[in-house]
């Protein structure tokens, strides 16, 4: 069983909804080990060529740090918004990371290489990192948003409820932005 | 772009996304009027509008959010499968899944056979046929029998099996193709059979022989026949309900066609080996006839039900007689077989006749036995001799059908164990059907998960044994259940008892312990699940060695199931027979042997006196008999247990010889070490064949027959055997586990003995720090570990800190244990030595006399002789032999009788020349044979 620290991290989240940004800060390490330390552990394990879902990684992420008990909705998006931009962060260092060897020319597959993986390749993600940063400085809501649904697997409503935007906001921005990547990401 | 301008871009953008195109230029028109900039850019993001709306950003980039589902359905040749296999080609589907031929690709280049099992068919027939197939793999090698190289499942769940390619025809329509003769098909199905054979010695049933899973290769232009898909092989006894297997007949529970009887009738539950006997005589029957025994004559196909009817009910015509049936057909499989429908009827008219009926016998006890028997009977129809199939046989056949095939595989017995125990456990929760329908789904799933071990770098041959799997499921069971804490409770104490039949104790401890938190939380304190969970946690703690936690927890859980569950329940009885053990760890001997009486007491009127539980709590009564030195009561005890064991579980069962080797014991206390010897010698060499050298028991065996030999000074031999012991017990147990240290003990002992005194110290210091650490400093244990390192350091003529020691020890055993114990006595003598021989004897002298004193007026019984002995020993170290001799005489009038003990003392050996002492000696020796003693 996890060895979870639950009360901290609710408390951590609690003070980053009421606007600390220090708070945010001192839950990224926790989040972050905890997410890379179940990436390795999910991707050690043999998988075929559609394999797990950041969505469940998410989640169990979420329940290890939380407890099991389920905690009140706004907590729970809050916190998934937190590991989505860690996702980010994990499988854009792994394609960094992978783009890297084959440039060395070996092409070793690695248990933890995650690039590995369909539906987006390396460059993509790569690409996909840099247009993303390049919204957020125009939009930092909408890039808000991407990384909440892209990473993080947040649903519309999820994603409304943690920005305190309505639905027709979320579904609008979600729409444009992808829109608006695709097309930064083909001129790169 | 501004960032003000996104705002309004956006705005537009999603308006015009919402239209159809057609309609986009016209609002683009209005939208953006003059504003020719915001036009291009409105253009220039709608360009890729198509190819973002299908696809793009909608997958997460790890995989599909799509939920686990079956991904077999849209495979494709050339795609890649869980990562190392390229398939080639589907090569078969039925109501179990898929088949694909494949490219393995890693860690070695070859064809093999995928075999997908259908997901969404998590159904309790087929996980379980699942795991069997799982166990087979692991213990089948025969040219015969297609090899599995390899199992697991994929992300999904989805499970595979990894097998050998067998690029073949079925061996019906090979021998057709090849137009072989009839001797020639025999051949070959004799191999077929020898495959078969193979698989029942392994205790594997395949259950649905048929041609198709009976391939022929060529193999240096050799026909060569290989049996395929052991994913139905049945190596326990089945209990799928009738209707179950009924209604699922024809989808994966055998072929009609080629099913026994005794599967198509849904009232009989045991399949054996001979169903396969009866499908093998099936194709036997095709071979030769050319149609099914059952085949209709028509082309119109019989109802199933009709089918299976004429299965169970009707003598099928014998080859012979369906060859001369149908003039069209017969022509055409006579051609196949060489030869004209006249001269193929005679060709299987009589022996082959009769050994085809033989073999489809209605009645499994008609039939062969055995695959084996079977070719035999067609080697001597092969051979021209007389086949046993012949009618008037039937002597022969009594013989037969008794024997049977046996299961003693000892690799698989663990999984064997281990799957029992979730049968069980999946049966009780099939009985609240309904409500629990999706509990089962999960564990079947978690079940599936299991089998996940795979890694093919750690790959070894068919070799993936039960630990594997019990450690993989283990790992993962905390989460793969954990929708469901109450099957996973009842998962996790499944897998903890296996573990502590395994002694594997610190696994079990684990998971007993996660088992017992989450029924406490779900179910309360007093429910009968979490007090079972509590006496099982209890009890492995005793196995552990942590006996005060065992304690608490075992008169907890007694307490509450004498309220709950009453005083006569078995579950009541087990937790006190628990607590008695425990209390003999602690050295509570009256206690243990108090409670053990209180469960046989009311053990037996209810359970019987050769119920498991009783005889159990008989056992251990004894031990506490002996823990008390009640030699003849302990003896009784255990000579009574071996004769009741031998007859419940038979001679070589571990229990019974563990009862042999306690009465080897108590023989060895009594005095009687010849009988002692020879019975711990038989023990053994029973426990080295039956339970192997790593065993606790074999171990056992041996530090008792050390210590025997160390008693008759063979410190060699005592050596050898304790160190043994102990490199296995610290490899399994751990470095300070009871039963370790006790060898340690045995084997500081020997080495003392042998003279090896400096080792003999440094391992008896180790033990007395383990010993003071998990027992506290003034456990008896504790004590007389001291005693033994005072002797040590006297030996070494360090007799400042033997006496130092012994002293303190001494002091701390009179008031603990009391001063009759002979363990206080033994270190009143190495105290009393170690002033004799710094010339203090008087000093020695006068705490022998006080102790005799204060023993003379105490109440306590015992054996009051050991002081006047003690005291001889010591008066002789110090060179008094007449006053040795006094005290020894004094010894021998108060009860003491061991004249080989006598001889055997190094302390008195000075005296052996004295004429009194040689006097003595044969006085004790004639008192000895006199009364018939031993």
């Amino acid at each position: 069983m996890p060895e979870s620290n639950s009360g901290e991290v609710t408390q951590l989240l609690q003070q980053w909804k009421q606007g600390n940004e220090q708070a945010l800060h001192a839950l990224i390490p926790v989040i972050y080990k905890e997410l890379k330390r179940l990436a390795h552990y999910h991707l050690q394990s043999e998988r075929s060529d559609h394999t797990l879902q950041s969505t469940a990684l998410v989640h169990e992420v979420y329940l290890r740090l939380l407890g099991q008990q389920p905690a009140d909705p706004q907590n729970r998006a809050h916190f998934i918004a937190v590991a989505s931009r860690l996702m980010r962060q994990i499988l854009v260092d792994y394609a960094r990371t992978r783009q890297a060897q084959k440039r060395y020319g070996g092409c070793k597959i690695v248990v933890e290489d995650l690039a590995a993986l369909p539906v987006i390749e390396d460059a993509d993600l790569l690409a996909l990192d840099s247009a993303l940063d390049e919204l957020s400085r125009i939009d930092e809501r909408q890039g808000k948003i991407v990384e909440m649904k892209f990473f993080g697997g947040l649903s519309a409503p999820e994603i409304s409820q943690v920005l305190g935007i309505s639905r027709a906001t979320v579904d609008r921005d979600w729409t444009t932005a992808r829109v608006w990547l695709h097309r930064q990401m083909a001129r790169t | 772009m501004a960032i003000e301008q996104w705002e309004q871009v956006k705005d537009l953008l999603y308006r015009a996304m919402q239209l159809d195109p057609a309609q986009r230029a016209q609002f683009l028109d209005q939208a953006c009027s003059s504003d020719c900039a915001l036009r291009a850019e409105l253009e220039s993001l709608l360009a890729g509008d198509e190819d973002v709306r299908s696809s793009f950003l909608q997958s997460r980039p790890l995989g599909s959010d799509s939920p686990p589902s079956d991904d077999s359905s849209a495979l494709k040749p050339g795609q890649l499968f869980a990562q190392r296999f390229q398939l080639v080609r589907k090569v078969g589907e039925g109501g179990m899944g898929q088949v694909w031929l494949a490219e393995q690709t890693s860690p070695v280049r070859r064809q093999v056979a995928l075999k997908l099992i259908k997901v969404g068919m998590y159904d309790q027939s087929v996980v379980k046929r699942f795991q069997t197939e799982r166990q087979s793999l692991a213990i089948m090698d025969h040219p015969a029998i297609a090899k599995v190289f390899d199992a697991g499942a994929t992300a999904q769940g989805q499970p595979y099996f990894v097998m050998e390619y067998v690029p073949g025809l079925p061996i019906t329509e090979y021998c057709d193709q090849k137009k072989l003769k009839i001797a020639d098909r025999l051949e070959l199905f004799i191999q077929a059979c020898e495959g078969v054979q193979h698989a029942h010695q392994k205790a594997i049933i395949h259950r649905d022989l048929k041609p198709a899973n009976i391939l022929v290769v060529e193999v240096d232009g050799k026909p060569m026949p290989r049996i395929i898909d052991f994913g139905l092989a049945k190596p326990t006894a089945p209990q799928a309900d009738g209707e179950t297997m009924f209604t699922q007949i024809g989808h994966f529970v055998g072929t009609p066609g080629y099913m026994s009887p005794e599967q198509a009738d849904p009232s009989v539950k045991d399949i054996d080996t001979r169903t396969d006997v009866y499908s093998l005589g099936a194709v036997l029957y095709v071979l030769l006839a050319g149609s099914q025994p059952f085949a209709p004559t028509s082309d119109e196909k019989l109802p199933l039900h009709e089918l299976l009817r004429k299965v169970r009910e009707e003598e099928p015509p014998s080859p012979s007689t369906r060859v001369s049936g149908d003039r069209q057909t017969s022509s055409t499989t006579a051609e196949a077989r060489g030869t004209d429908p006249k001269e193929l009827a005679s060709l299987l008219r009589g022996d082959l006749d009769w050994i085809t009926m033989k073999a489809l016998d209605k009645d499994r006890a008609r039939r062969y036995g055995s695959p084996a028997e079977l070719t035999a009977d067609i080697q001597r129809y092969l051979s021209h001799e007389p086949v046993l199939a012949r009618p008037g046989g039937v002597r022969y056949l009594i013989g037969k059908y008794a024997r049977r095939h046996r299961v003693g595989v000892s690799v698989a017995a663990t999984l064997v164990l281990l799957l029992a125990g979730f049968s069980v456990l999946q049966t009780v929760q099939l009985r609240r059907i309904t409500r629990e329908r999706d509990r089962a789904n999960r564990i079947t799933d978690f079940m599936t998960n299991m089998f996940k071990v795979s890694d093919p770098s750690q790959a070894r041959g068919n070799s993936v044994t039960a630990r594997e799997i019990l450690d993989k499921a283990s790992n993962d069971i905390g989460k793969g259940l954990a929708k469901d804490p109450e099957a996973q409770s009842q998962m996790m104490q499944v897998m903890a008892s296996t573990y502590t039949n395994l002694a594997l104790y610190d696994r079990a401890h684990d998971l007993a312990k996660v088992a017992l938190d989450n029924r406490m939380t779900k179910l309360g304190p007093n429910d009968p699940q979490t007090l079972e969970s509590m006496s099982q946690l209890g009890w492995i703690l005793v196995r552990q060695g942590h006996y005060d936690d065992a304690e608490k927890l075992l008169r907890q859980a007694l307490t509450s199931e004498q309220h709950v569950l009453g005083a006569e329940d078995q579950h009541t009885l087990e937790t006190m027979d628990y607590l008695a053990v425990d209390q003999g760890y602690q050295g509570h001997y009256a206690e243990e042997e108090e409670l053990e009486r209180e469960v046989i007491k009311v053990g037996t009127p209810g359970l019987g006196p050769e119920n498991e539980r009783v005889l159990h709590a008989k056992h251990y009564l004894g031990v506490a008999l002996w823990d008390q030195a009640r030699y003849p009561e302990a003896g009784q005890v255990f000579s009574d247990l071996v004769d009741a064991d031998r007859r419940v579980f038979g001679p070589d069962d571990p229990k019974t010889l563990n009862a042999l080797g306690n009465l080897a014991l108590v023989r060895q206390s009594d005095g009687d070490n010849a009988e002692a010897e020879s019975l711990y010698r038989e023990v053994l060499a029973a426990q080295e064949k039956v339970e192997g050298i790593q065993h606790r028991d074999t171990t056992f065996t041996m530090e008792n027959l050390a210590s025997l030999l160390i008693d008759e000074g063979r410190f060699a031999e005592a050596e050898k055997l304790s160190r043994t012991a102990m490199t296995v017990r610290t490899r399994i147990l751990g470095p300070e586990h009871h039963d370790t240290l006790v060898s340690k003990l045995n084997l500081s002992i020997a080495l003392f003995k042998e003279g090896h005194v400096e080792e003999a110290e440094k391992m008896q210091r180790n033990l007395l720090a383990s010993q003071i650490r998990l027992q506290g400093p003034e456990h008896p244990n504790s004590l007389e570990m001291q005693t033994y390192l005072a002797e040590t350091l006297i030996k070494e003529k360090r007799y400042a800190e033997g006496e130092r020691l012994a002293r303190a020890t001494y002091e701390d055993q009179v008031r603990i244990i009391g001063l009759q114990h002979s363990e206080t006595v033994d270190t009143l003598r190495q105290l009393a030595r170690a002033l004799a021989l710094t010339h203090r004897y008087d000093e020695a002298s006068k705490l022998f006399r006080d102790a005799i004193e204060k023993d003379a007026s105490s109440s306590v019984q015992g054996n009051h002789f050991e002081l006047w002995y003690a005291f001889s020993c010591v008066a002789t170290a110090a060179n008094h032999p007449d006053e040795a001799l006094q005290y020894l005489q004094k010894a021998a009038s108060l009860g003491y009788k061991d004249a080989n003990g006598l001889m055997a003392d190094d302390d008195l050996k000075s005296l052996h020349q004295d004429p009194q002492f040689q006097a003595l000696v044969a006085q004790l020796r004639q008192a000895a044979a006199t009364n018939g003693v031993h």
